[in-house]
């Protein structure tokens, strides 16, 4: 699914030079649920944004679904990143002038979808996620976890084979982050690969599998509690 | 895809910045098409022709003094010797100078009687030289003979029995008959006095440029008997100016008990008599501009905070799958809604000032297709103004999603 081989990230001003990855390299498979922790400034944001097609990357290769994406322009990533990636961020990161229905339809659009399959992709995800009878309510008309929620019916709309989650409970209370990490564990069973940048270790060890970063590289692989079998790339 | 829906959606939970500029391009609309419309008619008012040679023709007062001085005898010199000299094409005492504010107007009847209403013309009193000095062209009838030309004394009140008239004037007062027909009816002047039609000219202006019958004049066979008089000269292509200089001296010094003045050119009279509407011109011009460019650059604040303050959402956008094309059209259509919303309300404001205008200053009800056009204009301002913001706005990278400040 996703294949990192040795990939840099250098961010260079005038006067610095910073090596946010260093020969980074990560295999995830399908239907893998992969937690990444560290420190702070370890790069796992930017592992995220480069997995995500949100930023280039110096050197190295990446594949996505079997495509070198080093070889692709923006409109090719901006494609990619909708038919392929679903995202969930930590500040949920909802349109807030639009109602949970246009919010959700925002990516789907993009997608070029009719109208009668974006509303019908639409009611399926936010009734999945419990907010179906909530459409035309604005974001801040929710709390945290119902707007998080949001943000993951958004994500799964497009039905993407690939989920990335920014800590995606980092804004949440513990009731609400453990319902929300319930409900990614629901979504991975259902076979979405998902990829989730965590500062909680409690919440990674729900993962399938553990990646530690350290310094913009991987120093650590481990399997998750809540998935002992499975395998390590 | 369009995202009309959601956007005018959004732009209605957050109206007022949308709403001002909406406004602000209504106003926009009203001001510069009824400006416009305003603009083209005192153009095309100031681009009509008069109807004789203004490149080459000039005009002056002589004002005799003394009991020696001799009107009919100098006037009558005068012309002999300024028909003569070199560069001359033609001369001729003249009451009045068309185009240039002061002159004589009378009305002509087809039917005698104080009880029949008459047609306002403006009366030039020339000899036979007249038609040639203004450069007229008969194109019905004839011109005047040197036997039809009469000397009008200052209390004199009646007319001469033949007038030529324009074609404009000639279709005023018979407005059946093709105007080639009216050479040789008897008209009346001073509600009983016949004159007969002898000729037809194309076409000559009044002095007086706002009139409404401005292409209603008439030629009187007859010298005026006047100590004060004005000659009209033309000359030959490019020797106005050289004419004129030569001129005043030649007839200060033919006769010395007169004072020559007033020397003035056809071109300079035209620039004087429509200075108004220049100056009208100018001013609403330069109204037109400030505004269209203060409302670009209100288009431009707004988009532009409107981008600064949505850096998160764009990106959010662009992580979602917005190519920058998305974003950048995301722009566009958001301006191209609120303009609309702006030039609808113009449209109807512009239809509003002009029934003011129409009925407050007496202008001419506005032609259908500037109000079209005015909107079509105003999308185009609003659209290239937002293209620079929707440009940055497109420049956003998606990373901008996962920052967290």
């Amino acid at each position: 699914m996703l294949q990192m081989t040795d990939v840099k990230k250098v961010f260079r001003t005038d006067l610095i030079e910073t090596h946010a990855l260093r020969d980074f390299s990560l295999q995830v498979d399908e239907g893998d649920f992969v937690a990444v922790t560290g420190p702070s400034g370890s790069g796992k944001t930017t592992f995220l944004n480069i997995a995500g097609l949100l930023e280039t990357f110096s050197d190295g290769t990446y594949e996505l679904d079997g495509v070198n994406v080093s070889q692709l322009n923006d409109k090719q990533r901006s494609r990619m990143r909708n038919e392929k990636i679903g995202f969930i961020f930590q500040g949920f990161n909802l349109i807030p002038d639009l109602d949970l229905f246009d919010n959700v339809d925002v990516p789907l659009r993009y997608r070029g979808f009719n109208a009668k399959e974006r509303r019908k992709r639409i009611e399926q995800s936010l009734d999945l996620v419990g907010l179906a009878n909530r459409m035309k309510h604005l974001p801040a008309q929710l709390s945290g976890g119902q707007q998080q929620r949001v943000a993951i019916a958004r994500a799964l709309a497009g039905e993407p084979r690939f989920l990335l989650a920014d800590e995606p409970t980092g804004n949440l209370d513990s009731t609400m982050a453990a319902s929300v990490m319930a409900l990614l564990q629901d979504i991975n069973a259902r076979g979405t690969t998902i990829v989730m940048v965590t500062h909680d270790q409690v919440l990674a060890n729900q993962a399938k599998r553990n990646i530690f970063v350290r310094d913009g590289q991987v120093s650590e692989l481990s399997t998750g509690a809540a998935f002992p079998n499975a395998a390590i790339a | 895809m369009l995202e009309i829906g959601p956007i005018f959606r959004s732009l209605m939970r957050n109206k007022t910045g949308a709403l001002l500029i909406a406004i602000q391009i209504a106003i926009t609309m009203t001001i510069v098409v009824n400006a416009v419309f305003i603009v083209y008619e005192r153009s095309q008012k100031m681009q009509r022709e008069s109807g004789i040679d203004e490149a080459n023709s000039f005009y002056l007062s002589s004002s005799g003094f003394g009991s020696n001085f001799n009107a009919k005898v100098t006037i009558t010199e005068d012309l002999a010797a300024l028909r003569q000299l070199p560069g001359v094409i033609d001369a001729v005492q003249i009451n009045a100078i068309p185009i240039s504010g002061g002159g004589w107007s009378m009305g002509l009847k087809t039917q005698a009687g104080v009880e029949y209403d008459g047609v306002g013309v403006a009366v030039y009193m020339v000899d036979e030289h007249g038609v040639n000095a203004l450069d007229l062209d008969v194109i019905a009838g004839e011109n005047f003979t040197a036997t039809d030309v009469r000397w009008r004394e200052p209390a004199q009140s009646d007319w001469p029995n033949d007038v030529i008239i324009t074609k404009a004037m000639a279709e005023a007062l018979f407005p059946d008959e093709h105007y080639s027909k009216t050479v040789g009816k008897t008209v009346y002047i001073n509600d009983t006095e016949p004159m007969v039609i002898k000729g037809i000219v194309d076409k000559l202006q009044a002095p007086w440029v706002g009139w409404s019958r401005v292409e209603n004049a008439m030629l009187s066979p007859e010298h005026l008997n006047n100590d004060a008089t004005r000659y009209f000269v033309r000359t030959e292509a490019g020797q106005r100016d050289a004419v004129m200089q030569q001129v005043e001296t030649f007839l200060a010094e033919r006769h010395t008990g007169r004072i020559i003045r007033g020397l003035n050119t056809i071109e300079e009279t035209r620039a004087r008599s429509y200075r108004g509407d220049s100056a009208m011109i100018k001013i609403l011009t330069t109204v037109m501009i400030v505004l269209t460019v203060v409302t670009a650059l209100g288009i431009v604040g707004l988009a532009s905070f409107s981008v600064n303050s949505r850096r998160k959402q764009i990106g959010t956008r662009r992580a979602l799958g917005a190519s920058k094309g998305a974003v950048l059209r995301y722009f566009m259509m958001e301006n191209f809604i609120i303009t609309t919303v702006g030039v609808l309300v113009g449209a109807a404001l512009t239809i509003g000032l002009n029934i003011v205008l129409v009925e407050q200053f007496d202008l001419t009800p506005i032609t259908w297709y500037y109000i079209p056009v005015g909107m079509l204009i105003l999308w185009l301002v609003g659209q290239l103004a937002v293209f620079g913001p929707a440009s940055r706005a497109a420049g956003i990278p998606p990373a901008i999603a996962t920052r967290t400040v």
